[in-house]
């Protein structure tokens, strides 16, 4: 167990560090922070214009959305990173348990998703039409954390789908975007057909959103709790079906000898 | 006048580690290269990896500007007339990289054709005739991802000399390429030469140098040390012997020992798998060996042999670590 | 002529290799159609009339910048990963004469984004593909992609120096569309970003489309986006030098 926590903090911290190690400030500010605040003016502008919903609605969705994107993209480079620098197979050939490594690899991702959103918010607070109370706050930092929690898990799948395929950031690209498209970010989600809010509803992100959006009204945590559960089930189904993926590749790349060449 | 001048050249690096505080340093690495080349001249810059070549090379190209020192290619100053001379020259640099990889072999050479201003006529028998020379003829239409790496090296001598031009830079041509190949491409080059053009050539093959080069530098950690005719070089050290030891377990402070005895001039030691081997250069008509043995210590001795100097000792001296 | 020859030759070459990079077609073609499909949807349940060929337009436009924008800044990045960056300034013509084509060519690939979006709008959403003024249309359209082409040329000019360039481009994504007014009238912006936004290009062009395809006088518009593209090449032009000079002095035109 103990080696198991090993794994998981230390394993996480130093290959946080390694994939990040070539990202300056310079790089991380217009990206992580930068940027998100133009999607979510970009969004809210457009609500305004076409006539729907509110300001609240476009913060809080895409400060949800933007929290989710570091998971996604993290983990699909976590994968796709080490194939583009070599190190996957003697990854893979270490006797460490995958789980803590690649659940280590997720926490700093979370914690950048929470501060990504909390700077959101902060810039929805101070351009547009948006409040938050004190007593909202920790209650969306838990709705946050798991919503981000579930993304990662969705960027695992994409991950792993990435020892397969030649190109995974553009899956990772496509699985954002698609988001972005089905999970109520910006559209109602009430106003889609009906096949997409079914898909909706097996994605990471929409029960979350909808949470946070409640408590953003002044729901409870305990009111919301329902779809703060369903949305962590999401995930925790996300990655089970990740690893079965990473068992079942890692199997057909070791007979094949595939890792490197796709 | 000189094809190419180089009069004093110096670059310097700006580097940086750690990413929350910054550190800065510089690293110097050209200091004061100065050297010229002739008409129809076929010039070897020799070092190993690390020396400085492709800096060098990268200032009388125009890519890299020097922090201090001028150069001029037939003329022309690198750095106030580089259009001037970026008409007039040619390079090659090869490596994995450097093409549009998408596009065939055809592809690329068109377009650097229409860059390099080859009047449209002549850009299709130009093209034909140098896939023909490289050696790449009935694989120009397939794209360059699929290239080997030889075959991406000759796409890129190709390039060079699309404009036929008068100077030709190349910079470690015959790296990656299989034994045949770069025999086939110092073929090319020295038939380059007998057509008249001016070639600067890096190489960290003595050999290589030695074949093809009228003249070579040997440059050394941005600096030359040693300039002149093969013949030439090889006369400041073919006086004199080599005597090689295998050692099996060499002491600590052989080498010193070695150099301190009368008549030495240089001491390397060369890894081997079981043992290392003692270089001893030393002056001529004079009788080492017993004496060398004597500072071994006693340490197990293999193969002893003396014999007359190469070129490639003559290097070795030159840019051994101190 | 020669230069025109150079500009001609030099944006096929990269149209074509644009076009066989599956990565950077796929992006400009299916990027532009999920956020063309969140517009209509948005639009469909907001309660302002009459706006499905405006967001059409406004989405496709979308499109063409995100592809000049990731085309041409990233272009340089792309090239410097290639490894032709240096190749291609150490060849005879002015450095500009490199770029725009390559500038124009991202821009052009937009155009994949444009057709998309008209198509699948037409197809899903009942976008009523009719124009009013078909050769105001026809003539606003190749204006737009200079008009853009030659943006994309500014921001290529400054990518050059930065070896992680790329993080700007992803900074300027949404500002622009923001800016020029694609989907949301400027009078909803604040008053200064007015002036901010007659100086892009893109919101003449993109006010252009608008006025032939629905209604108005798209030419003075069309004026505006020639005039401002050939104050985008001068600017280019010297940028480029400046800039290119610096990285040789710096020596940045390659990875390490």
């Amino acid at each position: 167990m103990r080696e198991n926590l090993r794994v998981f903090f230390i394993g996480g911290y130093l290959s946080y560090r390694a994939l990040f190690n070539w990202m300056h400030w310079s790089y991380y500010i217009p990206t992580m922070l930068g940027a998100p605040v133009f999607q979510i003016l970009f969004f809210a502008y457009i609500g305004r214009y076409a006539q729907v919903e509110s300001d609240e609605f476009f913060v809080v969705g895409n400060a949800v959305q933007l929290s989710a994107m570091a998971g996604i993209y993290g983990m699909a480079m976590t994968v796709g990173g080490e194939r583009w620098t070599q190190t996957l197979s003697p990854l893979l050939a270490t006797p460490a348990n995958r789980l803590p490594l690649f659940l280590g690899r997720a926490l700093p991702l979370i914690a950048n998703g929470i501060i990504t959103s909390a700077f959101a918010f902060f810039v929805g607070w101070l351009l547009l039409d948006f409040e938050l109370t004190w007593s909202e706050i920790p209650a969306l930092a838990v709705v946050i954390a798991v919503s981000a929690f579930s993304c990662t898990a969705l960027g695992l799948v994409v991950g792993a789908l990435g020892l397969r395929m030649r190109d995974v950031f553009f899956l990772a690209n496509f699985v954002v975007y698609a988001l972005l498209l089905f999970c109520g970010v910006n559209i109602p989600l009430d106003t889609l057909p009906g096949w997409m809010q079914d898909v909706a509803n097996r994605l990471p992100l929409t029960h979350g959103i909808e949470a946070a959006r409640a408590i953003a009204n002044g729901s409870s945590l305990s009111d919301v709790s329902g779809l703060v559960w369903t949305e962590l089930g999401i995930g925790a189904a996300y990655a089970a079906a990740a690893f079965l993926l990473f068992k079942l590749f890692e199997l057909e790349g070791r007979r094949r000898a595939s890792f490197e060449t796709i | 006048m000189a094809v190419v001048e180089a009069h004093d050249l110096h670059r310097t690096y700006r580097t940086s580690t750690g990413t929350l505080r910054r550190k800065w340093h510089n690293v110097e690495a050209v200091r004061g290269v100065s050297f010229e080349i002739q008409e129809g001249e076929l010039f070897g810059l020799l070092g190993p990896n690390g020396a400085g070549k492709t800096t060098t090379i990268k200032m009388l190209i125009t890519l890299l500007i020097p922090t201090k020192g001028t150069a001029r290619v037939l003329g022309y100053d690198v750095v106030k007339d580089a259009r001037e001379v970026r008409r007039r020259i040619g390079y090659v640099f090869g490596g994995e990289r450097g093409v549009y990889e998408r596009l065939s072999g055809y592809d690329n050479l068109r377009y650097f054709a229409e860059l390099y201003g080859v009047p449209p006529k002549e850009i299709h028998p130009r093209i034909d005739y140098l896939l023909d020379l490289v050696g790449l003829k009935g694989r120009e239409q397939e794209r360059t991802e699929g290239y080997s790496r030889g075959m991406k090296q000759r796409l890129h001598i190709a390039r060079g000399l699309l404009h036929d031009p008068p100077v030709v830079f190349l910079d470690e041509p015959t790296i990656g390429l299989d034994p045949v190949g770069a025999r086939e491409l110092r073929a090319t080059i020295a038939s380059l030469t007998s057509a008249g053009k001016t070639i600067l050539l890096t190489t960290h093959y003595m050999f290589e140098a030695d074949a093809l080069c009228d003249r070579i530098a040997v440059i050394n950690r941005g600096e030359i040390v040693a300039h002149g005719t093969p013949a030439e070089l090889k006369r400041d050290v073919v006086e004199g012997a080599v005597v090689e030891v295998e050692v099996f377990g060499l002491p600590d402070g052989t080498v010193e020992r070695v150099r301190d005895l009368n008549g030495v001039t240089s001491v390397s030691i060369e890894e081997r798998e079981q043992a290392q081997l003692l270089i001893v250069q030393t002056q001529p008509e004079v009788e080492l060996t017993q004496s060398i043995l004597g500072t071994l210590d006693g340490a197990s001795v293999g193969r002893i042999s003396r014999r007359e100097p190469t070129l490639e000792d003559a290097y070795v001296t030159l840019v051994a670590e101190e | 002529m020669k230069t025109l020859r150079l500009i001609w030759v030099g944006w096929k070459f990269h149209v074509k290799s644009l076009t066989l990079s599956g990565f950077f077609i796929l992006t400009s073609v299916l990027q532009p159609i999920i956020f063309a499909s969140v517009a209509y949807f948005m639009f469909q349940a907001g309660a302002r009339e009459g706006t499905l060929l405006y967001v059409a337009l406004g989405a496709g436009m979308m499109g063409i910048w995100s592809s000049t924008l990731f085309g041409s800044g990233g272009a340089i990045q792309w090239q410097r990963w290639q490894g032709t960056l240096e190749y291609c300034i150490a060849v005879p013509p002015p450095f500009l004469l490199v770029i725009v084509p390559l500038t124009l060519a991202t821009a052009t690939i937009g155009l994949y984004s444009l057709t998309a979006t008209l198509v699948w709008g037409r197809l899903f959403f009942d976008v009523p593909l009719h124009v009013a003024h078909p050769v105001a249309f026809i003539v606003a359209l190749p204006v737009t992609v200079v008009g853009l082409g030659l943006l994309g040329l500014i921001l290529a000019s400054t990518f050059i120096m930065y070896r992680n360039a790329n993080a700007l481009s992803n900074l300027l994504e949404y500002p622009v569309w923001l800016a020029t007014g694609l989907l949301v009238s400027l009078s909803l912006l604040p008053v200064w970003v007015g002036p901010i936004s007659w100086v892009l290009a893109p919101t003449w062009g993109i006010n252009a489309l608008r006025d032939a395809a629905i209604a108005g006088n798209a030419w003075p518009e069309i004026g505006m986006c020639l005039l401002l593209s050939a104050v985008y090449l001068v600017i280019g032009y010297f940028a480029l030098q400046h800039f290119e000079r610096l990285a040789r002095e710096r020596a940045t035109l390659t990875l390490t």
